[in-house]
């Protein structure tokens, strides 16, 4: 970069005890030149940072992975379907068992479907006789009665969730953060 | 004190920083005017045929502007919030005057823009148009890429759009949409997670989409489109001008002054960028104003005379009030992304004990792959000077026939999920019945 020398270069060289060449003058103008802009760049990209991660939330106003379903006498024999929490208990005499209505396709909520007579199908447990399948209304999934993903493009099984006992009233609780394999019963 | 002669001395005032003093200076007033330099001076009158390019930018970017001005109304009339959403639509429906109608242009409109928008890219391409001319700098595999990320663009506020009425349409394609972004390896949940607003579809998701699609994604278009249109004439114009070019028979000239038309010859200096033979022959071309502006006139006249009376037949559908429990069934995305629902569908692979989800495959590789050869392409294409601006050139037949199969596919596939596809997306012939599936049990 070509520069008329300035006015002031003159009284600057006066002042220090050896005469300061040009290129030392350049240089330290160069580097509040690259500070300036180094400064500039910094705080923009602060702003930018800080922005974006707002949008990051901290806190989620979102109800709680484990809740009550109620006591476990009160709850039918066969299905129950939990509407708000897309889950499937299921209630086997005195044994229980949660299923996740969440399709592993894309997340659709899986139908539980009443078979016209029952089916032999193999599944992980063995040869068992099933009366209903789970159906998914978006891309055609379909889930034998323990969630074993046999038709469509779903890529693995539903989700089984762990049911356990409160401690303080004797209430099925059930925990989405706790993913169980299909062999889990409770048994109470 | 005469009146309208004040009148006008004000809004002169207003409107004008400087007045001309002089012949010169007037004559530099219109050369500096903004608006008459959004047109060339001329045009050349292949570019403003009506059957060389069926003026389809133009009709997208009409009906841009119609989204404009009817989603800033709308934005009077919406309220953005999960428990409001719905009734503020519904309102839109029944309680405002003519309610119904700006939400059904809106509507209308934005289906139309897809078609539009992915109607000039095919123009483009069977036409060779992102082909660079004999202008020297010319860009025009640029401008196609501008062109695509502006399809991409139309998609995603089509996506937000439709997301809004917080409708069981719109909280099903949230559903599937966002959990299509988190099959993606690595990144994928954290995308979920910031797209939504947390892990479950709320409040956040609601108003993060509302400020996309109002915000930042018309801004996007508005700062691309523009981009787009000074890229076009940048690059010499349309593809049609350079087809022009090579078929008049070059005369014998004598060396002579170059000017610039583009500065109406008051000012000297030549530009190779806006120097083409075409549009300076006198038989081949015509001023842009009153003619290109007459046409673009008239295109934005029939766009909008059509979309009104296509918006009074298909008024806006709008479903029961999103319900996290209950999916719709069949739960179809509309037409321009169902071609996309019929891929996720079919292709879920199992490699030995591996299985990838067609969320990954359908929803990002796929989609992904072709965005990717659509920007490769003209690179790729190394078919001579002589296809350039020329539709179904013979020289361009193969790649030509290779694109037609992409599209004639994703049609193909739109029209399989559209009317094909029943309960569970089972398959059912048109004249076939759909059972009656329980709504809810």
């Amino acid at each position: 970069m070509q520069r008329q020398p300035d006015i002031d270069h003159g009284t600057a060289s006066m002042t220090t005890t050896t005469p300061s060449p040009l290129g030392a003058d350049n240089s330290r103008r160069q580097f509040l030149h690259r500070l300036g802009i180094g400064a500039l760049v910094a705080g923009v990209a602060g702003f930018v940072a800080q922005s974006l991660r707002s949008l990051i939330p901290n806190v989620l106003y979102e109800p709680s992975q484990r809740f009550k379903v109620g006591l476990p006498g009160t709850l039918p024999e066969g299905m129950t379907f939990l509407e708000d929490r897309r889950l499937y208990v299921f209630k086997e005499g005195r044994s229980y068992f949660a299923i996740s209505g969440a399709c592993t396709h894309l997340g659709c909520t899986v139908k539980y479907t009443k078979l016209n007579q029952p089916k032999q199908v193999e599944l992980s447990s063995g040869l068992a006789t099933i009366n209903h399948e789970f159906h998914c209304p978006c891309h055609g999934s379909k889930f034998y009665a323990d969630g074993t993903n046999y038709a469509g493009p779903a890529p693995r099984p539903l989700r089984w969730y762990r049911l356990e006992l409160s401690p303080d009233d004797g209430q099925l609780v059930a925990d989405l953060g706790q993913e169980v394999d299909q062999g889990f019963r409770l048994t109470v | 004190m005469n009146f309208p002669q004040t009148l006008v001395d004000v809004w002169r005032r207003l409107t004008w920083t400087w007045q001309p003093q002089s012949e010169k200076e007037s004559g530099d007033a219109v050369v500096k005017n903004l608006l008459l330099h959004w047109f060339p001076n001329k045009v050349s009158l292949s570019s403003i045929s009506w059957s060389y390019s069926f003026w389809l930018g133009t009709v997208s970017f009409v009906l841009f502007l119609i989204l404009c001005f009817t989603g800033l109304v709308l934005m009077f009339l919406y309220v953005p919030s999960v428990e409001r959403a719905y009734g503020s639509v519904k309102d839109l429906e029944f309680v405002v005057s003519f309610g119904w109608l700006l939400r059904s242009m809106h509507r209308i409109s934005a289906h139309l823009m897809v078609a539009t928008v992915f109607l000039h890219m095919v123009r483009v391409f069977l036409t060779g148009a992102y082909k660079n001319g004999a202008a020297a700098g010319a860009q025009r595999p640029l401008n196609w890429i501008v062109g695509i990320m502006l399809l991409i663009l139309t998609l995603l506020l089509s996506f937000t759009g439709y997301l809004l009425p917080w409708d069981q349409l719109a909280y099903w394609a949230i559903t599937v949409g966002t959990n299509i972004a988190s099959s993606a390896p690595l990144v994928g949940e954290a995308t979920r997670f910031v797209l939504l607003g947390g892990t479950t579809i709320e409040q956040a998701t609601l108003i993060r989409f509302y400020v996309l699609h109002v915000f930042f994604l018309p801004l996007g278009v508005f700062f691309l489109f523009a981009y787009h249109m000074w890229r076009v004439r940048k690059d010499g114009g349309l593809a049609a001008v350079d087809r022009e070019d090579r078929s008049a028979t070059p005369a014998p000239t004598v060396p002579v002054k170059s000017k610039t038309y583009s500065l109406l010859g008051i000012t000297n200096g030549a530009s190779v960028h806006v120097q083409t033979k075409g549009v300076e022959e006198e038989q081949a071309s015509v001023s842009a104003v009153p003619h290109l502006l007459r046409r673009i006139l008239v295109v934005a006249i029939v766009t909008t005379v059509l979309t009104i009376i296509l918006s009074i037949i298909f008024t806006a559908p709008l479903e029961a009030p999103a319900n996290p429990s209950v999916t719709p069934n069949p739960a179809k995305a509309p037409w321009y992304f169902l071609w996309l629902q019929e891929i996720v569908t079919v292709t879920t692979v199992s490699l030995g004990p591996v299985t990838i989800n067609g969320a990954l495959v359908g929803g990002i590789l796929l989609p992904g792959l072709l965005v990717f050869l659509a920007v490769w392409w003209p690179y790729r294409d190394r078919s001579g000077l002589g296809s350039v601006g020329v539709w179904f050139a013979p020289e361009r037949r193969r790649q030509n026939m290779v694109f037609l199969a992409i599209c004639l596919l994703i049609i193909l596939f739109t029209i399989i999920g559209t009317f094909l596809r029943g309960p569970y997306w089972n398959f059912y012939w048109p004249w076939e019945s759909w059972p009656t599936t329980p709504v809810k049990f």
